[in-house]
C-alpha cells in the first residue's frame, strides 16, 4: 500500500535543483511541428545533454550531500569525473536504502560505468546487492523497477549462487524469475490493459525501466520487448496530450498535477520526447535515469506525429483494468474503459466512474490548451469525495483500519478530506459522448461523504451563473457548460478558484464543453446550451437525458446502461485501443499506431515491429 | 520441554500466556519474540532507515534484533524440530533461513506477493502453510517449493489472513479467510467452509489446554468459538464486535484466559474461557488502537498500541506499564521453546 509518489520526490529535489534549469525557467519551448529527422534527432540530444549537464554540475567540490547517484549516473552518462564517482560511490554503497527506488539507479550507473569505475566501486556494488534487502513491493511500477534491474544485474553477475544475492536465490534464478516476471507483465499490459495506466508520474516507473531493458539486455528478445513497450507507454501517452500534457483519467495522479495539469512526471516526457512542453522541476526528478540511457532510444516518428498533431479533432478509446483487488470484488481485475476528446483547443476525457484504483484515481475532466502551462489550473471537473476502509481492503493487504489515516502521511494528504478533488467513488458513474460528460452520483445515507466537489479554476477567464442551472465558463478557447443535479454552494481554495460543494447524495454533473470558435460570440455559446433538450430527474434514482451539442441523444440513469440515440450501449466489444492512431484488439498483443501514412505494427506475440508507409 | 509441548507452542504460533506469580517457573523454558514494524511515516521506497522484523526478548527484558531488516514484516514461525529454520512473511512473500537467521531466501516467485501469516504442521514439520492476499500456498519440503493448495476455497474470499494448524493432527488447518474460516483435513487438498462471514476472519487460535476449543475474531462479526475442533462455531455475545478484533490469544498457564485485541475496543480479556469480557484498556493510551496483544513465558500481557510504544501488564490488563519499541506496530507474538535445537 505505501508507496513513494514521484512528486514527493521532485519536491524533495525542487529546492535547491530548481536553479538554472534552462527549459523548466526558460520561455516556452517552439513546438513546431520538426519534420526533418536529422533536426528531430538532434533537438532530442540537445535535450537529453541539458539535463545531463545540469544534474552533473550539481555535484559540488568538498560537499558529499550534494554528490548523489543521481549526479553520479549523470557524471558516468558524460563519461566524466570517474574517479570521483567511484569514490563517492563506494560511500553511498554502505548506506543503501529506497527499495526498489534504489535499485534501478544503481543499474544504470554500474552499467554506465562499466568501463569507468574502479574495481572497488564495482565491488561495492556487488556487496550492497547481497547485503542490501530491497522490497519487492506491492504494485506494478514496483515490480517493474525491481525486475528489471534484478534482471539486469543477474546478467551481469551470472553463475554466482544465492549467498551472493540479497535474496537467497542464485543468478540463474534470479534472472530466470524476473524474465518471466517481465514477460508475463508484458502480454498482461498487451493483451488486456495496464493496471496502473496512465499515470501522470508513474509512468517514468516503466519507461525507465524498459528503456534500461532495450538498453542494457543481451538477449536481443528482451531488447527489443523493451523498446516496443516503450513504444507502446509512449503511444499510450502521446495520444492523449495537449501540448505534452497528459489529459483526461488517470489511474494515478496527485493533488498538484490533478489542477496543474503540465506539473507531472509526465511532462517531462513530453519536453524530451515531443518538445512541446517544459519539463517538470529537476526534469522529473527521476528523470535522470531515462535521460542517462536516452540516446539509446528513438521515438518513432509515427507517434511523435501523434502527440504534436493537434489539427483535427478525434475520439479515442481504450481499455484498461484495474489494479489487483484483493477483497470486496467478484473480479480479481475489473475492465475500465476510457473515452479521450481532443481538439486543439481542449481536451475531454472519463473512465465509466466507480472505484477503479485506490486513492489517486482521476475520472474525467476538461483540459484547456495555454501559452505557457506552468503555475496555470487549466483544468475542470467534478468528483464524488470517497473514501473507505472498504476501498483499500479491496486494493491491500494490510489491515485496513490504520490506512486511511497513514496514507495522508504518504503524499495522499487528502485522501480522508471532505474537499479532496482527488479518488474514485463507488457512487459515481459517469458516461461520454464527444465533449460531452453525464457523471450520476447516488451516495448512500452515512457514506463518506454525501455531496458532490466540483473544481473551478482561478484560471478560468469568466464564470457566469446562468438561471436556467447551467454554470458557464471559459477557459483559454474552450467554452464549458457545466451542469450541477443538485443544489450547491461555494467554497474558496488555498491554491485558488473555487469549490462547487453541493451536499446531495442523489446528484451529479454535465458537462458540455466547446471550442470558442465555434460560436459567434460567448451569448450564442450561452444561448446553444440552453436549447438543448435536457431532462433531470434525481428520484428514486439519478436519471438525465440530454441532447448533446453535437446531436447525441443520451439518456443516463445510475444503475444501467447508458443509452445513446436509443441503443442501450454495450461495453462488451470495447477494444484495447480504438480511434485514428491507435488500434487494438483485446487479446491481439499487437498495436498498430497510425499517423497519415505512417504506420508502425508492434507485435509482441513476434516481438517484430513494422514500419511501413502507406501509398 | 517435552516434544509434545513444543510442537504444542509451535504450532499456536502466537504467545501462550499466563498469570504472573504462579506461573514463573515455566518461563526459562521459552523464548518471547516478536515481528515489529518500527517504521512509522516509512513508505516504500523512502529513505527512512529503521530497524524492523524478528525482536527477541532477552533476559534483561530488552528486545534484540535477530535476521534481517525488513519493513514489511507480517508474521514469522519455526520448524518445531530446530529452531534455526525460520520462516517471515512479508512483503516480498514468505522468506527461510536454515541458519538461525544469517542467510536468507524468498521461496517465492513473482507470482505470490504480500505473505500475510505462515504456519508449520508439527506433526509434519517439513510442511508449510503461507497465507497470501490471493489464497493459499502450501510447500512439503520446508518451501523450497510451494503451491497453490486451494481447492474449495471460494472465487471471491480467497484472501487469507491467519492460518492455524491443529496440533492433534497432521493436515489439519484452519485458515482465516475473507468470507469465513475454511478447514483442511488432507494438508490443503480440499478446503470447505466451516463458519461464513461477510468479512475477513483476522485471527483464529487453537487452546493449548484443550485441543477442541478454538476461538477466532473478525473484521466485523466480533468473536466466535469452537467446541469440537472448529467444525463448528458459536457466536460470543459478550466479547466486543461493533469494531475491527484483530488478534486473539490463549493463556498457556490459565486454561480459561483470553485476550482479544481490537481497532477502536483496544484490549479485552476473558477469565472464564471466554463467556464474559472485560474492557481492559485503562492505562493505554487514547483510542484504543491495539494492533495484536500476546503474552509472555512470564504471564505478562502485551499490547501493540500502533505506532505507540508496546505496553506491558503483570496482572492480566488491569494496570498497564510502557514496556519499548516506541513507534512500533507488532504483527506477532511468539514463544519458542528453548529446548528446541
Amino acid at each position: 500500500m505505501k508507496t513513494l509518489s514521484c512528486l514527493a520526490l521532485a519536491v524533495v529535489f525542487s529546492v535547491p535543483l530548481a536553479r538554472a534549469q534552462p527549459s523548466f525557467k526558460g520561455p516556452m519551448p517552439d513546438a513546431t511541428v520538426i519534420v526533418d529527422a536529422s533536426l528531430r534527432r538532434a533537438a532530442y540530444l540537445s535535450r537529453i545533454d541539458e539535463a545531463l549537464i545540469w544534474r552533473a554540475a550539481m555535484a559540488k567540490p568538498g560537499e558529499p550531500k550534494t554528490f548523489g547517484l543521481g549526479e553520479i549516473v549523470a557524471k558516468l552518462a558524460r563519461r566524466e569525473d570517474a574517479a570521483a564517482c567511484s569514490e563517492r560511490l563506494i560511500e553511498l554503497m554502505k548506506v543503501p536504502t529506497g527499495d526498489m527506488f534504489w535499485m534501478f539507479p544503481v543499474t544504470a550507473i554500474y552499467y554506465l560505468g562499466r568501463d569507468q569505475l574502479t574495481p572497488e566501486a564495482k565491488a561495492a556494488v556487488r556487496e550492497a546487492w547481497r547485503a542490501y534487502m530491497p522490497l519487492r513491493g506491492d504494485t506494478e511500477n514496483h515490480w517493474a523497477m525491481y525486475y528489471s534491474s534484478l534482471y539486469l544485474m543477474a546478467q551481469q553477475w551470472p553463475d554466482e549462487p544465492g549467498e551472493r544475492w540479497f535474496n537467497g536465490k542464485s543468478s540463474q534464478e534470479n534472472f530466470e524469475e524476473s524474465r518471466d516476471y517481465l514477460l508475463h507483465w508484458m502480454e498482461l499490459t498487451t493483451t488486456t490493459g495496464q493496471g496502473e495506466y496512465d499515470c501522470t508520474h508513474y509512468i517514468g516507473e516503466y519507461a525507465i525501466p524498459l528503456l534500461h531493458l532495450a538498453t542494457w539486455a543481451r538477449d536481443p528478445a528482451m531488447r527489443q520487448r523493451g523498446r516496443m513497450m516503450l513504444d507502446y507507454i509512449f503511444a499510450d501517452y502521446a495520444v492523449e496530450t495537449l501540448d505534452g500534457m497528459y489529459v483526461g483519467a488517470h489511474a494515478r495522479t496527485d493533488d498538484t498535477t490533478l489542477l496543474e495539469k503540465w506539473n507531472g512526471f509526465s511532462s517531462f516526457f513530453g519536453w524530451l520526447l515531443l518538445g512541446n512542453c517544459p519539463p517538470t522541476v529537476s526534469y522529473g526528478g527521476w528523470g535522470i535515469y531515462f535521460v542517462a540511457a536516452a540516446k539509446h532510444y528513438e521515438l518513432p516518428e509515427v507517434i511523435y506525429r501523434i502527440g504534436t498533431d493537434r489539427a483535427g479533432t478525434y475520439a479515442h478509446y481504450e481499455r484498461k483494468r484495474t489494479r489487483h483487488r484483493w477483497r470486496n470484488s467478484d473480479v480479481r481485475n475489473a475492465p475500465v474503459y476510457k473515452t479521450t476528446y481532443i481538439t486543439k483547443d481542449y481536451a475531454v476525457g472519463s473512465d465509466q466512474g466507480g472505484l477503479l484504483q485506490p486513492i489517486q484515481q482521476h475520472s474525467w475532466d476538461v483540459t484547456w490548451a495555454v501559452p505557457d502551462p506552468r503555475g496555470v489550473h487549466n483544468t475542470i471537473f467534478s468528483n464524488q469525495p470517497h473514501f473507505s476502509t472498504h476501498e483499500l481492503m479491496m486494493y491491500f493487504s494490510e489491515n485496513p483500519d490504520f490506512m486511511p489515516v497513514t496514507v495522508t502521511s504518504q503524499g495522499k494528504p487528502t485522501y480522508i478530506s471532505e474537499s479532496k478533488l482527488l479518488g474514485g467513488s463507488p457512487y459515481e458513474q459517469i458516461f461520454q459522448r464527444d465533449d460531452t460528460v453525464i457523471s450520476l452520483c447516488h451516495v448512500p445515507a452515512g457514506a463518506n461523504f454525501e455531496q458532490v466537489n466540483g473544481f473551478f479554476s482561478k484560471d478560468l477567464a469568466r464564470i457566469e451563473e446562468d438561471a436556467s442551472g447551467w454554470i458557464f465558463a471559459q477557459g483559454g478557447n474552450a467554452y464549458i457548460a457545466y451542469r450541477p443535479l443538485a443544489p450547491y454552494e461555494w467554497k474558496p481554495l488555498e491554491v485558488g478558484g473555487k469549490r462547487l460543494r453541493s451536499p446531495h447524495g442523489k446528484n451529479g454533473t454535465i458537462v458540455q464543453a466547446a471550442a470558442v470558435a465555434e460560436f459567434k460570440s460567448w451569448d450564442d455559446f450561452k444561448a446553444a446550451i440552453r436549447a438543448l433538450p435536457l431532462e433531470i430527474r434525481l428520484e428514486p434514482t439519478p436519471r438525465v437525458a440530454f441532447t448533446t451539442l453535437r446531436g447525441k441523444k443520451l439518456v443516463c440513469t445510475y444503475g444501467a446502461a447508458p443509452i445513446v440515440d436509443g441503443t442501450t450501449f454495450d461495453y462488451s466489444g470495447w477494444k484495447l485501443f480504438a480511434g485514428p492512431y491507435l488500434n487494438a484488439e483485446v487479446g491481439s498483443g499487437k498495436l498498430t499506431i497510425t499517423h497519415g501514412a505512417l504506420e508502425r505494427v508492434l507485435d509482441f506475440k513476434t516481438i517484430t515491429i513494422t514500419d511501413r508507409v502507406k501509398p | 520441554m517435552n516434544i509434545r509441548h513444543s510442537l504444542l507452542l509451535s504450532a499456536l504460533g502466537c504467545a501462550l500466556p499466563l498469570l504472573a506469580a504462579p506461573a514463573v517457573s515455566a518461563a526459562p523454558e521459552y523464548e518471547f519474540l516478536i515481528a515489529a514494524n518500527i517504521n512509522r511515516n516509512y513508505v516504500i521506497g523512502s529513505k527512512i532507515v529503521t530497524t524492523n522484523g524478528i525482536f527477541r526478548r532477552d533476559v534483561a527484558g530488552a528486545w534484540q534484533h535477530v535476521g534481517y531488516n525488513d519493513t514489511g514484516i507480517s508474521a514469522f514461525a519455526f520448524d518445531p524440530r530446530d529452531r534455526d529454520v525460520i520462516y517471515t512473511t512479508t512483503t516480498n512473500g514468505l522468506w527461510r533461513s536454515l541458519d538461525g537467521g544469517k542467510l536468507w531466501r524468498i521461496c517465492n516467485d513473482s507470482e505470490m506477493t504480500e505473505g500475510l501469516d505462515v504456519a508449520v504442521d508439527p506433526n509434519a514439520p517439513d510442511h508449510v502453510y503461507l497465507a497470501l492476499p490471493d489464497g493459499i500456498a502450501f510447500s512439503s519440503d520446508r518451501a523450497q517449493h510451494l503451491e497453490r493448495r486451494e481447492h474449495g476455497l471460494p472465487t471471491r474470499g480467497k484472501f487469507t489472513r491467519a492460518l492455524a494448524i491443529d496440533r492433534t493432527r497432521a493436515g489439519r488447518v484452519l485458515a482465516g479467510c475473507e468470507i469465513g474460516i475454511y478447514l483442511t483435513e488432507d494438508a490443503g487438498k480440499n478446503w470447505r467452509q466451516v463458519l461464513p462471514t461477510k468479512e475477513t476472519v483476522a485471527d483464529v487460535q487453537q487452546s493449548p489446554h484443550d485441543p477442541r476449543f478454538w476461538f477466532a475474531v473478525t473484521q466485523s462479526a466480533g468473536a466466535w468459538r469452537s467446541a469440537d475442533g472448529g467444525l463448528t462455531w458459536v457466536h460470543v455475545p459478550a466479547a466486543p464486535g461493533d469494531r475491527p478484533l484483530y488478534n486473539v490469544t490463549f493463556d498457556v498457564t490459565h486454561p480459561n484466559r483470553l485476550a482479544i485485541g481490537s481497532w477502536g475496543r483496544g484490549v479485552w480479556t476473558s477469565e472464564d474461557g471466554g463467556q464474559t469480557w472485560t474492557d481492559r484498556n485503562a492505562g493505554l493510551p487514547a483510542g484504543a488502537r491495539v494492533w495484536r496483544v500476546g503474552v509472555d513465558p512470564a504471564g505478562r500481557l502485551f499490547a501493540s498500541v500502533v505506532q505507540e510504544t508496546l505496553f506491558q501488564s503483570a496482572d492480566f490488563g488491569r494496570t498497564w506499564r510502557p514496556d519499548a519499541l516506541a513507534g512500533s506496530a507488532v504483527k506477532k507474538f511468539l514463544l519458542l521453546p528453548k529446548a528446541a535445537k
